[in-house]
């Protein structure tokens, strides 16, 4: 049992620099805020023309059930938290009252989307990204880059909690690595349902074809509709898709192909993009932060491997 | 620190324990956001022509305005305003056109009149991309007809 529970924390808490977590904080929070925010016209406009809700998720029926609909799901309320969320963003992003500051950001963004996904639409670009801000929120985030870890090395310095200075921490890895299992477990979902619903005939070339082609036509992607105009390409960009959902699972079993399927996710999700507007654009930042701070040993293996002969040759 | 530990390893379990949930309540999978199933694009398309439609729904109000009829015109999604207004009002639907039209016209002061359903279907051709204009369908609100118009 306690070499089970040793494997546990092997895996989940080694000992890392706070500062990775930190800048996965910023990187995240400012993509949240300057590229993902949601668009408060966009609800307003839902509530102003819908007197009930299409297929509410569950987080919206149990805000329902604690306050009226037409005390929250009003204009004003909502403009209301719109604006708190994007205070506790920027807050969040500077790291002052890290925590709370992420937990009140993290839980708006929250809302806003499942409040979006109530009326009868729903997409699955931001689930996992959410659930890495709202784990944030109970991790070591703030030590660094942040107000908080300021304030916090100030005291330090003054010898008076100089125990509260952390650069590294057993507790500063692990929002990542459950990133890391969500995504496997997503890509796995994704492939497995392709093969079971459609089998082997999902990668005849058509499949791709006709998905290319109607979505490019409408969001007007000229590379999607030449790939919709080559069979053969979308027989192989087929198989690398179904090849590259079922086994992004072996990134966690062998941890050395981790950084290259990470590169391949990036390369996926940018041609997904290209062919038909599939706009995964969290999911190619969380594969980013991943790239660089699941395995930053290999990275710097690389580096030294290509880069000092260059440096030296230089000096 | 082990209390800590533990506190986090449940929270681990937990979220992606949750993840089992839209698997194995049918029912709830497209509710639970962000705990969701990932069958997307699952179907697989059988040999043949590779076609898509373009479809749109124009309406024209009292005072001889045209104006697309959007999903932010509505105030629903694509997946809803395709679902319940433009697959079945490319059927024929009546009732669909009928209640689209109430909806639009709910507060407004310039009613709307008319919808034209308007559609052109594409095709991969060995020579590039074929497009024909099918016929508009349209429906008028006084009439309570579908007229098929070229």
């Amino acid at each position: 049992m306690s070499r089970w529970l040793d494997r546990w924390d092997g895996y989940w808490f080694p000992p890392t620099p706070t500062l990775h977590l930190s800048i996965c904080r910023v990187v995240a929070v400012a993509t949240q805020l300057f590229w993902f925010f949601p668009s408060l016209d966009e609800h307003i406009n839902f509530l102003e023309k819908n007197t009930e809700f299409i297929e509410p998720q569950l987080l919206i029926r149990g805000i329902s059930a604690l306050v009226p609909r037409d005390l929250f799901f009003t204009p004003a309320a909502f403009t209301a938290l719109y604006w708190i969320t994007a205070v506790a963003g920027v807050a969040a992003l500077v790291g002052f009252l890290t925590r709370p500051s992420l937990l009140v950001f993290a839980l708006g963004i929250w809302i806003f989307v499942a409040h979006l996904f109530s009326y009868g639409d729903r997409h699955h670009t931001e689930a996992v990204f959410c659930i890495f801000l709202m784990l944030l929120a109970f991790s070591p985030s703030g030590e660094r880059l942040s107000v908080d870890g300021v304030l916090r090395r100030r005291r330090g310095r003054s010898a008076i909690h100089p125990e509260e200075v952390r650069d590294s921490s057993e507790t500063a890895i692990w929002p990542l690595k459950v990133v890391h299992v969500l995504l496997a477990l997503t890509y796995f979902s994704a492939g497995t349902a392709k093969l079971l619903t459609g089998g082997l005939a999902w990668m005849n070339g058509y499949t791709l074809q006709s998905h290319a082609f109607v979505d490019a036509l409408d969001r007007g992607f000229p590379l999607g509709l030449w790939v919709a105009q080559h069979h053969t390409v979308a027989v192989f960009l087929s198989v690398f898709t179904i090849l590259y959902e079922v086994f992004f699972f072996v990134s966690l079993i062998l941890p050395w192909t981790a950084p290259l399927v990470f590169l391949g996710g990036l390369g996926f999700h940018i041609g997904l993009y290209a062919t038909g507007g599939y706009d995964f654009f969290q999911h190619m930042v969380l594969l980013a932060l991943l790239l660089v701070f699941i395995a930053p040993d290999w990275w710097r293996a690389w580096l030294n491997k290509y880069l000092d002969p260059i440096l030296s040759r230089e000096r | 620190m082990r209390r800590r530990k533990l506190l986090i390893s449940t929270t681990i379990l937990l979220v992606i324990g949750l993840h089992a949930v839209p698997v194995l309540h049918r029912r709830e999978r497209g509710t639970l956001w962000p705990f969701m199933q990932w069958a997307m694009y699952k179907n697989a398309a059988a040999p043949g022509p590779i076609q898509a439609q373009k479809r749109r729904i124009i309406g024209t109000t009292s005072k001889g305005q045209a104006e697309e009829v959007t999903t932010h015109l509505l105030g629903l999604s694509i997946t809803v305003l395709e679902a319940r207004y433009l697959r079945p009002m490319g059927k024929g639907d009546r009732s669909a056109a009928r209640a689209l039209i109430t909806r639009l016209n709910r507060g407004r002061d310039d009613p709307f009149v008319e919808l034209r359903l308007e559609s052109e279907t594409y095709t991969v051709s060995d020579t590039g991309i074929v497009r024909q204009d099918n016929p508009v369908v349209a429906y008028r609100a006084d009439s309570a007809d579908i007229e098929v118009t070229h």
